[in-house]
């Protein structure tokens, strides 16, 4: 503890390099030279960095919990400088900080990573993309770190973006298949529509606070008070114009007007603006109303991905940015409202779509986004602690009931290998007895989610809850409108225990359809041999460890695989094998072996986040007043809580916290109870009555409320529209206009040059030899030329003639001197100066004789006018004369005429 | 030196060689010809140029022009019939006319 104190100074922690840097070489090595460092060698690279950072991420949360520090750091590097408002620089570090809630955050993510990647290595073991696999899901860590880490906004960004980058590549990890590729991107689009919220919300960061820095925010929370004018759509003025035009028309026209196009802008706290903006990010990456649609399509991934990042940890980045935004979200209760009023309602809302889905993690997809909505409910409310806790919690359960899920989905896969169908509900059943360890796992988890008392779950729903009924946020400042509204509290608290009841009813559903009743995937054949044996090129002696059983994901690989190589023997097998029973399962339809327990590696995890979802409540179990995690966490947000207090005349911890309890353990006991009596005992019998009595409702619900489709019919159908119009364009404009009429101009051109190109060497020779001849003949005579140089004509008289070169040239002048007699002999002086006296015209003629004795000869004509007549005729003193024109002037002062002739 | 042959005589062969040269090359199709009626012009300029220089006797450009256009004229004969050669294996033939593997 000395040493470490030692070597890691709480000022320049160096020990978070190391958390960071492990998964970054991880995925480094396995990015690029894990194809030919075979799996084993993959898997222990990936397992070591993870494994790595783990044991540093240990060792800093236990100096940060037994050291007197509120924060270690370590600033690796100044990235950018800024120049702020007023002159001031704004520094912004690649810095890092680790206070208590990073702390828990990095166990959680490099723990529950690390159970993860040891769960995948097993259930990726047939993918032949394993090394990608790994290497991505290490990516995903170092960013996930990078992001919880980050001791600023900008940093935080960084790893913000980059889980999305991951969470895009490993969603489209099977990128042949269309569906998944697009589900990938669909992810990444909807984030983007979020992330420019969070763009605003750092720029005006910068502009009103002047640091990105989490110490600096929390501390200049005041600078944030300062209004902001907003015009919503448009600063025009409509009213007036609309109230002028349309005095005599009824109310309502102008009603809307005033409403959509208003003319008076709002007055807002900058505060608001960033809150609401830095929310916007958040419900993108945590899927909530109205950007969940991603969430529910990124199950297109293999499962261990769904478990880790859209359920475990990359999810929740939005209720963490919240509450490390504490600070900044309390000092607008309006925005808070909205954060609260998006959570309870998703939390409702994505509980109820979750209630008859057949696909077992679709239902659980939706049960991580109603999950996020109580989290938001807790970070909307104030319940800063509560919420995180539940982001804690939930880690454990929800990533524990994805790799159940997986568990079950890697035994139906035996026999059933259309990703779809094998993890429909339907063909499940009765699975308790031939998977004992994932079932109990399953099913304490399950009672976790549920909020039974004393598991996890119940623990951190319940303080939300709690605090959401009793505890409103007090900023002084807002008033009014803008001030935390007094009935909001109980309302959230009604929505919660409804969302809380669905969510026990369809995890026990999923519970009951799966585990209990009758297996209905194949009939069970004991000793049962695959006539077939899938994908038998890749066995191998590993093989016999896991049977013959494969993964449905790394099964999925290994089909898509199979399709560009078709030559391959084992693939050729492996495509005969399934094409004879393609959405034929059920009992009697196929045979099959009795279904297995999964491998040691995968149950392990299992058994140890089950644990965490059991225990990991007392943590943070504030009835009982057992909460270590809470007494650690209060530090972080002190500053917020101080504007948090309990609703008048509520006691915190009083016997109305107990009373308020009971509904939470009814939801529970009533969900758990209509799920046992409709799945269990009737088997189903109560949902087909159900169907029966209410179709239109029931179908509703399962097509999730066609959300999809209302999103397919404006956004995308907008955007389609667009691309449309884009694509005429394209067509028209650019196709058709630059592009035919160029070719067609160029292809005119060529036509009518093509009847030069005969392709007979002689032609061309011919036209070459009479080229030449006439190029011959024309050097051969001579050309006589002269350059006139009279710009000093009109002052001095002065004039150069120069005699154009050639090859041989003599020249003979006439008319140089004022006497006007030729030179008489040719001579090669090229060159004459030629002086013109006033009101005088030169003629002077140049002869060229060329080396045969041929003569050439050209004329140049030089007019000197005199001064300017009026000038000359004014008379000497007296009055003033009248001036001349203007306009008579310039005639009579232009330059002389020259003019050169050619013979 | 005053008896010399006079300069235009040589220039007149020259000339009668160059259009030799030219007519043949213009009007033959056989490939084989065309080369060497090609070498005929180079021939006629190379005498051209001795001959003046042996007007010009105090500079010795002429000499080393005709030296330069012989080297060339050689390298330019090994080409010529390296494609030739090249031309009738593809086409079994050394008319110019039947070269016409890029018309259509």
């Amino acid at each position: 503890m000395e040493a470490l104190t030692a070597n890691f100074p709480a000022e320049d922690f160096g020990l978070i390099a190391i958390v960071l840097l492990a998964p970054l070489i991880g995925a480094f090595v396995n990015g690029i030279f894990g194809k030919r460092l075979g799996k084993d060698a993959v898997r222990l690279m990936a397992l070591a960095a993870l494994g790595t950072s783990f044991l540093a991420s240990l060792v800093s949360f236990i100096v940060l919990a037994t050291g007197h520090h509120e924060k270690l750091r370590w600033v690796a590097w100044r990235w950018i400088e800024l120049g702020g408002r007023g002159g001031r620089v704004i520094p912004l570090d690649v810095a890092f900080g680790v206070d208590a809630m990073t702390a828990t955050m990095m166990l959680v993510v490099t723990g529950v990573g690390f159970l993860i990647h040891l769960y995948s290595s097993e259930y990726m073991w047939k993918d032949p993309g394993y090394h990608r696999f790994f290497a991505y899901l290490n990516l995903f860590c170092f960013a996930m770190l990078t992001l919880i880490m980050g001791d600023n906004l900008a940093v935080l960004f960084v790893g913000w973006e980059g889980v999305g980058l991951c969470s895009y590549l490993l969603i489209g990890f099977w990128y042949d298949n269309e569906k998944y590729a697009s589900a990938g991107k669909k992810a990444f689009i909807v984030n983007r529509v979020g992330d420019f919220g969070l763009l605003v919300a750092m720029a005006g960061l910068v502009y009103f606070a002047g640091t990105l820095s989490w110490d600096q925010l929390n501390a200049s929370t005041t600078s944030l008070m300062v209004p902001v004018t907003v015009w919503p759509i448009g600063n025009i003025p409509t009213e007036q114009v609309w109230d002028a035009q349309h005095a005599a028309t009824s109310m309502w026209p102008a009603w809307l007007a005033h409403i959509f196009l208003p003319e008076t802008p709002y007055q807002i706290y900058a505060a608001t603006l960033i809150a609401l903006a830095t929310f916007l990010g958040c419900a993108g990456k945590s899927a909530q109303m109205p950007l969940y649609v991603w969430l529910p399509d990124a199950m297109a991934g293999p499962t261990p991905v769904s478990a880790l990042i859209h359920a475990a940890t990359m999810v929740t980045a939005g209720v963490y940015l919240v509450a490390r935004m504490s600070a900044v979200f309390v000092l607008s209760p309006a925005a808070m409202a909205v954060v609260a009023v998006t959570g309870a309602f998703t939390a409702v809302f994505a509980a109820s779509m979750g209630l008859f889905q057949k696909d077992l993690k679709k239902v659980l997809a939706y049960s991580t986004v109603s999950q996020l909505g109580f989290m938001f409910i807790g970070v909307g409310t104030g319940a800063f602690i509560s919420g995180f806790f539940h982001v804690f919690t939930h880690a454990f359960f929800k990533a524990c009931l994805f790799l159940g899920a997986g568990s079950v989905i890697h035994a139906m896969h035996v026999r059933i290998h259309d990703t779809d169908a094998s993890q429909d509900m339907n063909h499940m059943g009765g699975l308790k007895k031939y998977m004992p360890i994932t079932h109990w796992t399953f099913l304490l988890s399950c009672l976790a989610i549920a909020g039974v008392p004393g598991f996890s779950g119940f623990f951190s729903k319940d303080e939300i809850l709690w605090k959401a009924f009793s505890e409103a946020v007090t900023t002084p400042q807002m008033k009014g409108a803008w001030a935390w509204p007094g009935w909001l509290g109980p309302a959230i608290y009604v929505a919660g225990i409804l969302g809380a009841t669905m969510t026990a009813f369809y995890m026990f559903r999923a519970y009951f359809m799966t585990f209990h009743g009758e297996f209905k995937g194949w009939t069970i054949v004991e000793g049962w041999v695959d006539p077939a044996p899938h994908a038998a090129g890749h066995h191998d002696t590993e093989d016999e460890a896991h049977g013959h059983d494969l993964s449905g994901d790394a099964d999925h690989g290994a089909h898509a695989h199979a399709k560009v190589a078709h030559g391959d023997d084992a693939h050729g097998d492996a495509d005969a094998h399934d094409d004879h029973h393609d959405h034929e399962y059920g009992v009697g339809k196929i045979e099959g072996p009795v279904p297995h327990e999964s491998p040691l590696a995968m149950t392990i995890p299992l058994m140890v986040l089950a644990a965490f979802a059991v225990f990991g409540g007392f943590l943070g179990a504030t009835p009982l007043h057992i909460e270590p995690l809470v007494h650690f966490l209060e530090p972080v947000f002190e500053r917020a809580d101080a504007l948090v207090n309990p609703r008048g005349g509520i006691e915190p911890h009083g016997g109305l916290m107990w009373l308020m309890m009971a509904p939470g353990v009814a939801a529970a006991v009533v969900g758990i109870g209509a799920a046992y009596k409709i799945y269990f005992l009737d088997h189903g019998a109560g949902e087909a009555a159900f169907k029966k009595s209410f179709p239109g409702l029931y179908q509703l619900l399962f097509d999730r409320w066609r959300i999809d489709e209302l999103y397919d019919a404006t956004v995308v159908g907008m955007l389609d529209a667009l691309a449309d119009i884009f694509t005429m364009a394209d067509k028209w404009i650019i196709d058709g206009i630059i592009a035919r009429l160029s070719a067609l101009v160029v292809g005119a051109a060529g036509s009518l040059l093509r009847l030069f190109h005969t392709g007979r060497v002689q032609v061309y020779a011919a036209s070459m030899a009479i080229g030449i001849a006439g190029i011959g003949f024309f050097m051969a005579r001579p050309h006589a030329a002269v350059q006139v140089q009279d710009e000093f004509l009109k002052q001095t008289g002065e004039v150069v003639l120069l005699a154009a070169p050639g090859l041989g040239y003599s020249y003979q002048w006439t008319g140089v001197t004022k006497t006007g007699e030729s030179t008489d002999t040719f001579a090669t002086k090229r060159e004459q100066r030629v002086v013109v006296a006033q009101n005088e015209t030169r003629e002077i003629v140049v002869r060229v004789r060329n080396a045969f004795g041929m003569e050439s000869e050209t004329k140049v004509s030089l007019t000197r006018k005199g001064p300017a007549g009026p000038t000359a005729n004014t008379p000497a003193g007296g009055a003033p004369q009248i001036v001349p024109k203007p306009a008579l002037a310039p005639k009579v002062q232009r330059p002389a005429g020259v003019h050169g002739d050619q013979p | 030196m005053s008896h010399a042959v006079p300069l235009q005589y040589y220039l007149v062969v020259a000339g009668v060689l160059f259009t030799t040269g030219t007519v043949g090359f213009l009007l033959r199709r056989n490939l084989l010809v065309l080369l060497m009626s090609i070498e005929l012009m180079l021939n006629a300029v190379n005498l051209t140029l001795v001959a003046f220089n042996r007007v010009h006797q105090a500079n010795h450009d002429g000499q080393l022009f005709s030296f330069f256009i012989i080297v060339v004229a050689a390298a330019e004969a090994a080409v010529g019939l390296a494609i030739v050669l090249a031309f009738f294996r593809v086409r079994r033939s050394v008319r110019s006319d039947d070269a016409d593997l890029l018309r259509n």
